[in-house]
């Protein structure tokens, strides 16, 4: 929970700073021209200042150019994107009915669309208390599927991930090194390695039928996951001097205490970091979802990549759009919130050694 | 503090700890050996097990286990090195890899540079907003970019490429400087691999700026002021002061994108899944079509352990070179 109130924090500060930024902006044009008028800058050196400026601005639109395209497409449902007008649609044609089949129609949050509530059931067959949606006829989508398997992926790579990278750093043990250098190897580089061992694993899970399986497929995400978060948070505990906790130790704290008290709080940032991660690892993975799960079962990412490829030449870009943005915003929110500390994350390795 | 009392136990027990090959101080093993193991039986174990159906000629999932499959030697890799189909896709990788890696790096220096000079202002707004690919989901980003390179006649880029062509004309420029629009991006070879590396750079180049922009952010103000004094023009401060700083982060940051470019599935697959004709199909797509679709186990696991193998390679590279593994032997 204090994890969650830090997180906010951190957005709020970041939405405090961007609010003030046109005030910051205003001054320092008012600055310029004073400087110009005083004599101390020429105008030919201002100049210069924003001739750069616009480049750079020109530069970030282009390269968002996709992001800020895809934005556009999905507010206009009922109009032809691809037509004689242009690229972008006209914004007077504006609408959210993307969104709305997104809600109401697709498979997104439940399938067709068909919503309903969940239900506690007591006294029924299975145990006391049962647990059942109520109001739909078809069931939960594919959202459920995303969470079911970013839960275990979570559970499972917390789990191991955060013992593991309290041993590496405080204790000595036989392999210690090894094994680091092991996960080392493997920390940049597992993704694509996944996909190479696809085939391996199908024909493995074929066999012992666990195929179609979102619990196991969630046990493979944190198994990948595993090597690099292990060694971010073991690089963010080595940061925390020893002396605390044997100060804590002097002070009659337990060994538990001090894990309670000193490791984890000290922490938090790391575990922010991995927390991102570690859901990405869950939440954006489509082929060996696809591969390995049957249509009842696909999460988000493998219906969206449905949603492009229905037909080869009538793609509904607008609820691809809309579909889209509903799966990658969230995350991508997060992410922004977290930046600083997501690009130590990935940059922390090699750099500073 | 705490350490185990020799004698005052049961003697066998005792006896048996120090007859096993690690002490009490060892428990740190229990806290890594979850980890391990998940992490070995869903990557390590089916890299081996890759290797064995690579020996064996299954052909379809259930035969590697179910019977069926037997044991040929190294009779795939034979059939690999023979095969035409394989030298193009290990020649469209290895293309891709380059091309895409050069681009990267003068795209993400460029960006780096202008997103650090003092002249423009709100850059770190800037900085913040280049980075937004990252945070996206490879197969959102991906697809959205295969919308962009339709063929269709009114897809993105061609919409784009018809107006340039009507600004050209309109300035009476020679033919030569026109496109042939609508350029079929999905559906030619080199214009297919063309979209690929676009969207590729278009991904890996975040991941670049940032790494760049902290190397560029650790030289000190003076060290550029002092050779501005000593009259270096911008191109000589660039050479002296810049690039040494720079060298470093950028080769290792080359080592790891050009590692994941090798690896790349999501971008021919969502595409046109390597078309056309099978000419554009990356080593992993290659090995993944093999199996899935054309149902040849054995080769397919061939080909994929052929594409781990250089991965092996880039990885030890990586960590030899690229000092990666700094920090494992510290204490």
């Amino acid at each position: 929970m204090s994890l969650l109130a830090s997180a906010l924090a951190l957005v709020r500060a970041k939405l405090v700073a961007l609010a003030t930024a046109p005030k910051r902006f205003s001054v320092m044009i008012r600055r310029a021209i004073y400087d110009v008028r005083t004599g101390k800058r020429t105008a030919w050196d201002v100049t210069k200042s924003v001739l750069m400026t616009l480049f750079g601005l020109a530069m970030v639109l282009v390269l968002l150019f996709p992001l800020f395209w895809i934005t556009t497409a999905s507010l206009a449902e009922g109009t032809r994107l691809f037509n004689t007008s242009g690229i972008f649609p006209d914004p007077a044609t504006y609408n959210l009915d993307a969104y709305r089949w997104v809600i109401y129609e697709s498979d997104f949050f439940f399938v067709d669309g068909d919503w309903g509530y969940p239900q506690l059931v007591l006294g029924g067959e299975s145990g006391l208390v049962s647990f059942r949606w109520a109001g739909t006829d078809t069931g939960p989508g594919a959202l459920f599927n995303s969470l079911y398997i970013v839960s275990v992926t979570l559970v499972a790579g917390f789990g191991m991930i955060v013992p593991a990278a309290y041993a590496f750093s405080r204790r000595q043990f036989v392999g210690r090194k090894r094994i680091l250098y092991g996960y080392v190897l493997f920390t940049q580089i597992g993704a694509g390695l996944s996909i190479a061992t696809l085939v391996a694993l199908y024909s493995l899970f074929s066999t012992y039928g666990l195929t179609n399986n979102l619990f196991i497929l969630g046990l493979f995400y944190a198994a990948s996951a595993i090597p690099f978060n292990t060694w971010l948070l073991k690089t963010y505990m080595d940061n925390i001097p020893v002396s605390y906790e044997e100060a804590a130790m002097v002070d009659g704290a337990s060994f538990l205490d001090t894990i309670r008290e000193v490791i984890l709080p000290l922490t938090k940032p790391g575990l922010a970091v991995v927390l991102i991660f570690v859901w990405l690892a869950g939440w954006n993975e489509f082929i060996i979802a696809q591969t390995l799960l049957r249509p009842e079962n696909y999460p988000l990412s493998v219906e969206l990549y449905n949603i492009a490829t229905e037909g080869r030449f009538s793609t509904p870009w607008t609820r691809f759009a809309a579909f889209a943005n509903l799966f990658a915003l969230p995350v991508a929110i997060v992410y922004f919130a977290a930046q600083r500390s997501v690009e130590d994350g990935l940059s922390f390795g090699g750099m500073e050694g | 503090m705490a350490s185990s009392q020799p004698g005052t136990g049961v003697s066998g027990l005792s006896r048996l700890r120090t007859a096993l090959p690690f002490s009490s101080r060892d428990w740190g093993l229990l806290l890594v050996a979850p980890g391990v193991l998940l992490f070995s039986s869903f990557m390590l174990y089916p890299i081996f097990y890759l290797f064995y159906i690579s020996l064996t000629d299954a052909t379809f999932a259930g035969s590697v286990i179910g019977g069926g499959a037997e044991l040929i030697g190294l009779a795939n890799y034979a059939q690999l090195i023979g095969d035409s189909q394989f030298w193009t896709s290990m020649t469209t990788t290895w293309l891709f890899v380059a091309v895409s890696l050069v681009l990267k790096v003068f795209l993400a220096v460029g960006i780096a540079l202008l997103l650090n000079h003092v002249r423009v202002a709100g850059k770190r707004y800037m900085r913040a907003a280049v980075i937004v690919p990252l945070g996206f989901p490879g197969i959102f980003t991906i697809t959205v970019w295969r919308g962009m390179f339709s063929d269709a006649r009114y897809g993105v880029f061609n919409t784009i490429l018809g107006r340039y062509n009507e600004f050209m004309s309109s300035l009476s420029a020679p033919e030569l400087l026109l496109f042939d629009v609508p350029i079929g991006f999905l559906s030619g070879r080199w214009e297919a691999f063309f979209a690929y590396v676009t969207t590729e750079v278009w991904l890996a180049y975040p991941f670049m700026v940032i790494i760049i922009v902290s190397a560029l952010q650790d030289v000190p103000r003076s060290l550029h002021e002092a050779a501005m004094v000593d009259g270096a023009g911008a191109l000589q401060r660039f050479r002296t002061v810049t690039l040494p700083a720079i060298k470093g982060p950028v080769l290792f940051a080359s080592i790891l994108t050009a590692a994941t470019s090798f690896q790349q599935f999501l971008i021919p697959w969502v595409f046109n899944q390597g078309g056309p004709s099978r000419q554009n199909e990356l080593i992993i797509v290659y090995g993944y079509r093999e199996a899935i679709t054309f149902n040849q186990f054995g080769l397919s696991a061939a080909i994929l352990i052929v594409g781990i193998a250089f991965v092996g390679l880039f990885m030890y590279v990586a960590v030899r070179y690229g000092g990666l593994a700094e920090g494992v032997g510290d204490e």
